[in-house]
């Protein structure tokens, strides 16, 4: 989750600006976002929009992450019974759908509970 | 200083939202304009087509040639608005002001979309291409889910129950239940609507405006072009102003707040020397229940998180003190995107020269017309007043 901050303001953004919105500086600087946040809203998203069949019915968040960022995402490996305005969520980096034509296959973030499935277990055991 | 031109509406034309499986998008817009073509004495001086999807829909580009050719309008500049749902709104907006600046006399302004010929999962790619394609349609996200985010967030944070926001439809369907170009006559009540199905978590299928095809026209005419008589039965355009927004609402500081949709608002009312308790009826963008809900918010016309109670309170009725989607809006009367702001001019336009019949607002003089891209990315509002009752004339 690349984005980008003010060198001017400090102000940080994602998506990155070409401009900061608060100084309008146009000195901006690559900057990885954090991954931890927390769901302002989220939803059940019954129909899926082309390529995402598979992966019926999908859930999506509204994430605020530790530095004030907000963005959408889609929510994995979280029951959707337990979601709530408040829960703290952390990036994944996933295969995000179908396949494209000519094979290539698409990734990016999403966001799981704080800590995957796989890590609580590796603990307890 | 020489007083501004005026710039009116002397004629409309539409046809019923809904399935036209039979016809193109060049034929849908022929059926809408055939009488007031065949009956203006000279074609337009320019005509600006209003669409949104025609790439995606009818693998047809190049919609201003393809239309203009279809209404034999050889000669005519022709021109293509694309703002997603406010193409419509836009169109409008640059018509009235190519007139204002002199260039044109008449703009014929020309609503049209196709989206029934379309699969589920192609309409829902074509209704999210308002949004990011890089951080928001690349991750799936339809634009119900986006529009979900939103209602869950106003309802959470204003304590709005599901039940309460259930009004807005229900207010949509009472106007649409008698309108006949309206893709939906059928009233549902409160309960209908809280308990349909579940199209992204809260909000239910009765929440979001189906899709449909349709196509509506108006010709704008400068009022040197209208003499004394066709003056009295045409109407004018007191304002009509845009403004546009971050296009991601979560990126606003204020979410809950549509920023463009308040200052096109503000702006024409100014324009038009009135203030919003003048305003007789509005027709606004409500395509999802909680647009509707934080548009009214954000014009003032209701306070923050009070909108679904106003309603429920009959406020927002045909009867009350500011009727809203006076024919259903974009939830009853239908959503042919692109053509949406040009339906909402036409009913505008009814309601003004009073042929609104059962969906008659009484003695209405001004009109408010809120039309918006995305959510609030961009949004144009008008103003409409009806020359034979405002008494400016």
């Amino acid at each position: 989750m690349l984005g980008n901050k003010c060198e001017k303001c400090q102000a940080e953004f994602f998506p990155p600006v070409n401009i900061c919105r608060a100084c309008k500086s146009i000195d901006l600087k690559p900057l990885e976002m954090p991954g931890a946040g927390k769901i302002l809203s989220y939803t059940l998203q019954k129909e899926s929009v082309a390529g995402f069949e598979e992966q019926e019915p999908m859930v999506f968040g509204l994430v605020e992450l530790s530095n004030g960022v907000r963005l959408v995402a889609q929510i994995v490996d979280f029951p959707y019974e337990s979601l709530k305005i408040g829960s703290k969520v952390k990036a994944v980096f996933r295969r995000v759908k179908a396949d494209g034509p000519s094979g290539q296959i698409y990734y990016g973030y999403k966001f799981g509970p704080p800590r995957s499935p796989r890590e609580t277990s590796a603990t307890e055991e | 200083m020489t007083a501004a031109l005026s710039v009116f509406i002397s004629r409309i034309g539409y046809t019923k939202v809904g399935d036209h499986w039979d016809k193109s998008l060049s034929e849908i817009a022929f059926q809408a304009s055939k009488v007031l073509l065949k009956e203006e004495a000279s074609p337009p001086d320019a005509i600006i087509i209003a669409n949104a999807l025609s790439e995606l829909s009818s693998s047809q580009g190049n919609l201003a040639a393809i239309v203009a050719d279809a209404l034999d309008l050889k000669g005519v500049p022709a021109y293509r608005v694309e703002a997603a749902g406010g193409s419509g709104g836009s169109a409008i907006n640059l018509g009235v002001n190519l007139i204002k600046g002199g260039q044109m006399e008449s703009v014929l302004v020309m609503g049209v979309e196709k989206m029934r010929d379309l699969d589920p999962a192609k309409v829902m790619q074509a209704q999210g291409l308002s949004e990011n394609a890089d951080y928001s349609q690349f991750f799936g996200i339809s634009i119900a889910a986006m529009n979900a985010l939103l209602a869950r967030m106003y309802m959470h944070e204003y304590d709005v129950t599901r039940e309460k926001l259930s009004a807005f439809p229900v207010v949509a369907h009472k106007n649409s239940s008698t309108a006949e170009h309206a893709q939906f006559r059928k009233k549902f009540t409160n309960e209908e609507v809280s308990r349909s199905e579940a199209v992204a978590d809260p909000l239910r299928v009765l929440d979001c405006a189906p899709v449909g095809d349709g196509a509506a026209c108006a010709l704008l005419v400068s009022e040197d072009k209208l003499s004394s008589e066709q003056r009295k039965s045409a109407v004018e355009v007191l304002a009509t102003e845009s403004s546009s927004n971050l296009v991601n609402f979560f990126e606003r500081p204020k979410m809950l707040h549509f920023g463009a949709t308040e200052v096109a608002a503000q702006k024409a009312l100014k324009k038009a020397h009135l203030s919003m308790e003048e305003i007789d009826f509005l027709e606004l963008h409500d395509s999802y229940s909680e647009l509707t809900a934080i548009s009214l918010e954000s014009m003032g016309l209701s306070k923050q998180g009070e909108a679904c109670n106003d309603a429920a309170a009959g406020r927002f009725d045909l009867n009350g003190q500011f009727p809203i989607s006076t024919f259903g809006g974009m939830k009853g009367r239908g959503y042919p995107v692109g053509a949406a702001g040009v339906y909402q001019i036409c009913e505008a336009f009814m309601q003004l020269t009073e042929r609104s019949g059962f969906n008659q607002v009484p003695n209405a003089r001004f009109g408010l017309v809120q039309s918006m891209s995305g959510i609030d990315s961009s949004a144009y509002v008008h103003v409409l007043g009806f020359a034979g009752r405002t008494g400016r004339n």
